[in-house]
């Protein structure tokens, strides 16, 4: 193609600096996305684990100040005056398994201590406890949602 | 005295018989020189240089090395053990993969096979066990010879960062080994190690669910510890390796007293 | 470079691209004026592989035939052991994380690889190398020495002096 005679300034960059750059940047940019698709390849889609929400038997088989230890699931039922919650056994500091104790839960891991909220009260636990969502079954009877936290203190009245 | 047919079939017989063998030797020698172009134990300058020069697995090595580099106390011979517990890591561990089943199920039963029914099965899970142990040790005793004798100054400093990715690589390889018993210890240093990413600001929380594939330590976790262990780890390992010890000629081999300013950088042995 | 072999050591083949050009008796070429020390990689390096390959092998052998490697019971996730540690190797960040989660796994690792990468762009002067402890590295072998025996205090300490619940315990009593 003939030069436009009515240029008047030099381009800034040529045309050979420009599709070189332009080359590249498709070529960075290929591999750029390859590499998204392969990272979200990875990233887990499915939950093959068992399933979250659980049934935890019949609201009026639990007794006031109860601490019930559904194992399995690594979740505590408790009832109190203020109605059901449902707590993690999971411990907030590095994972492992919480007991129920006299004072609230400890943890035999390295040594964290909640009081019958889930609140921390010594040892290296970050934060409390985590809470899930406690509802009515339409039979009547607890179910536990362990996808839904809810803030600690929510009790669920029955 | 006369030659008797029955002297006479002897004799063709042996004929026979030393024409073979010596067929049998110039066929062997013919053999032998095509997979190893020169003597066995190479005792002047030309056959040894071409031993290890013409030999795939010799020729990582310079064909010349300096004396200094040979001296045990100098690097205490870390490295080369470290790279020959690798190996031994590797053998052991291909030999491993024909019981182990990454199952959450099956695996600690695999555990307990090895260990009881298959034979020589705990001398092959025991040394790679300890193999592995050792090899976490001796990287970071090697680092540390490399420290305190200045090995790292230039040119060498792309090979000490080279050496960085191998101590992360022997440590990610041995934790994520750790796991595949699917006892109570792996359950358990696994469940609290990844716990420690999620403390990470931002990417913690996402890092941990990739590597577990899930919310807890469960099959999925199994599976992709088990894919690392057995094949990305280690891949990566011998293609890091096999920088390191080009960087090792390229840099004019190892480090030496007296290296003066200049010479050292691009030099190849 | 005192002693030139001009004989023809390794005569061009013509089927090859490259090839070795010739032996020099003498120094090693890139390294300039001084001493030939200089030997063959066979045997004396090849040598010295072979034994420390017997050698390690041979000693993994053994530990093998004397010392089981551990094998707990099954993972149960209700029952955590008291106290779950990690591998030895990361006992000494655990022990940190004892102290704080955050400080201990995350931003004191990082520190430890972003210091370990930077260390050869920092000290760059190329005295004292090539021998053990040289004097003029006094200070920075100082410093890394430190760096080793914290870690391998805290890997002690996390190793043997963390019982139940990660409280202290003195393992001899
Ligand atoms: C899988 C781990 C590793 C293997 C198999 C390995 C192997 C080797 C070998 C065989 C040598 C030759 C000299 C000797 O034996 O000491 C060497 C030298 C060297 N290594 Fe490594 N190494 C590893 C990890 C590391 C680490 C963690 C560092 C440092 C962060 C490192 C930095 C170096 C440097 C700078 C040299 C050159 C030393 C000199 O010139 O004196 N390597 N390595
Ligand atoms: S995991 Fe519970 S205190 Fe560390």
């Amino acid at each position: 193609m003939r030069k436009k005679q009515n240029r008047t300034q030099q381009p800034e960059i040529d045309r050979r600096t420009f599709l070189t750059a332009l080359g590249w940047s498709g070529v960075g940019l290929s591999g750029l996305i390859a590499a998204l698709g392969n990272l979200l390849y990875l990233k887990p889609a499915v939950e093959y684990g068992p399933p979250t929400r659980i049934r935890g038997g019949k609201a009026k088989d639990y007794q006031e100040g109860i601490k019930e230890v559904l194992e399995n699931e690594r979740v505590i039922i408790v009832r109190e005056k203020r109605g059901f919650a449902a707590i993690s056994s999971t411990c907030t500091h590095l994972g492992c398994t919480v007991r129920a104790s006299d004072a609230g839960f400890e943890c035999p891991c390295h040594g964290s201590q909640f009081d019958n909220d889930g609140f921390v009260t010594g040892g290296p636990a970050p934060r409390p406890l985590d809470w899930y969502q406690v509802s009515l079954a339409p039979n009547g009877e607890l179910e536990i949602d362990k996808s839904v936290k809810v803030p600690p203190e929510t009790y669920f009245k029955v | 005295m006369p030659i008797t047919a029955e002297m006479r079939e002897t004799a063709r017989g042996k004929m026979h018989a030393e024409s073979f063998s010596s067929r049998f030797k110039v066929f062997w020698k013919n053999v032998y020189r095509s997979l190893f172009r020169y003597g066995r134990m190479p005792r002047d300058a030309e056959g040894q240089s071409y031993a290890v020069f013409n030999n795939l697995f010799l020729h990582i090595h310079p064909v010349k090395v300096s004396k200094h580099s040979l001296k045990f106390t100098y690097t205490l011979g870390l490295g080369v053990i470290a790279t020959i517990l690798f190996l031994i890591l590797t053998f052991t561990g291909i030999w491993l993969m024909f019981y182990y089943f990454p199952s959450a199920t099956e695996a600690y039963n695999r555990m307990l096979d090895l260990r009881s029914s298959v034979d020589f099965g705990f001398v092959l899970r025991n040394v790679h066990k300890w193999a592995a142990e050792a090899m976490v040790a001796v990287v970071i005793l090697h680092m540390a010879r490399v420290f305190f004798t200045g090995a790292y100054k230039p040119p060498r400093e792309f090979n000490w960062i080279v050496g960085v990715i191998l101590l992360l690589l022997t440590l990610m390889l041995s934790f994520t080994g750790y796991l595949l018993p699917w006892d109570q210890l792996a359950f358990w240093a696994i469940t609290v190690g990844t716990s420690i990413a999620s403390y990470a600001p931002v990417l913690g929380e996402p890092l941990r669910k990739f590597l577990l594939g899930g919310d807890t330590v469960g099959q999925e976790a199994l599976v992709r510890f088990y894919v690392l262990h057995v094949v990305i780890l280690p891949g990566l390992m011998s293609i890091f390796i096999a920088i390191h010890f080009w960087r090792i000629r390229k840099d004019s081999g190892l480090s030496h007293p007296n290296e003066n300013g200049s010479s050292a950088r691009g030099g190849a042995t | 470079m005192r002693e030139v072999n001009t004989k023809e050591v390794f005569p061009k083949n013509s089927n090859k691209t490259y090839g070795l050009m010739e032996l020099v008796k003498g120094t090693k070429p890139t390294v300039g004026l001084q001493p030939d020390d200089m030997v063959f990689t066979w045997p004396h390096l090849l040598i010295r592989e072979l034994v420390l390959f017997v050698v390690v092998a041979g000693l993994l052998l053994v530990a093998a035939f004397l010392f089981d490697a551990p094998l707990e019971e099954v993972a149960n996730p209700n029952h955590p052991p008291n106290p779950a540690k990690a591998p030895w190797y990361f006992l000494g960040l655990q022990e940190l994380v004892s102290y704080s989660a955050f400080a201990g796994g995350v931003l004191i690792p990082t520190l430890i690889v972003v210091a370990l990468i930077l260390i050869p762009f920092i000290d760059r002067k190329r005295i004292g190398v090539g021998v053990w402890f040289a004097k003029q590295r006094a200070f920075a072998n100082g410093l890394f020495f430190t760096f080793l025996l914290v870690m391998l205090v805290l890997i002690i300490i996390g190793t043997f002096f963390r019982g139940p619940n990660w409280d202290f315990v003195v393992p001899w009593e």
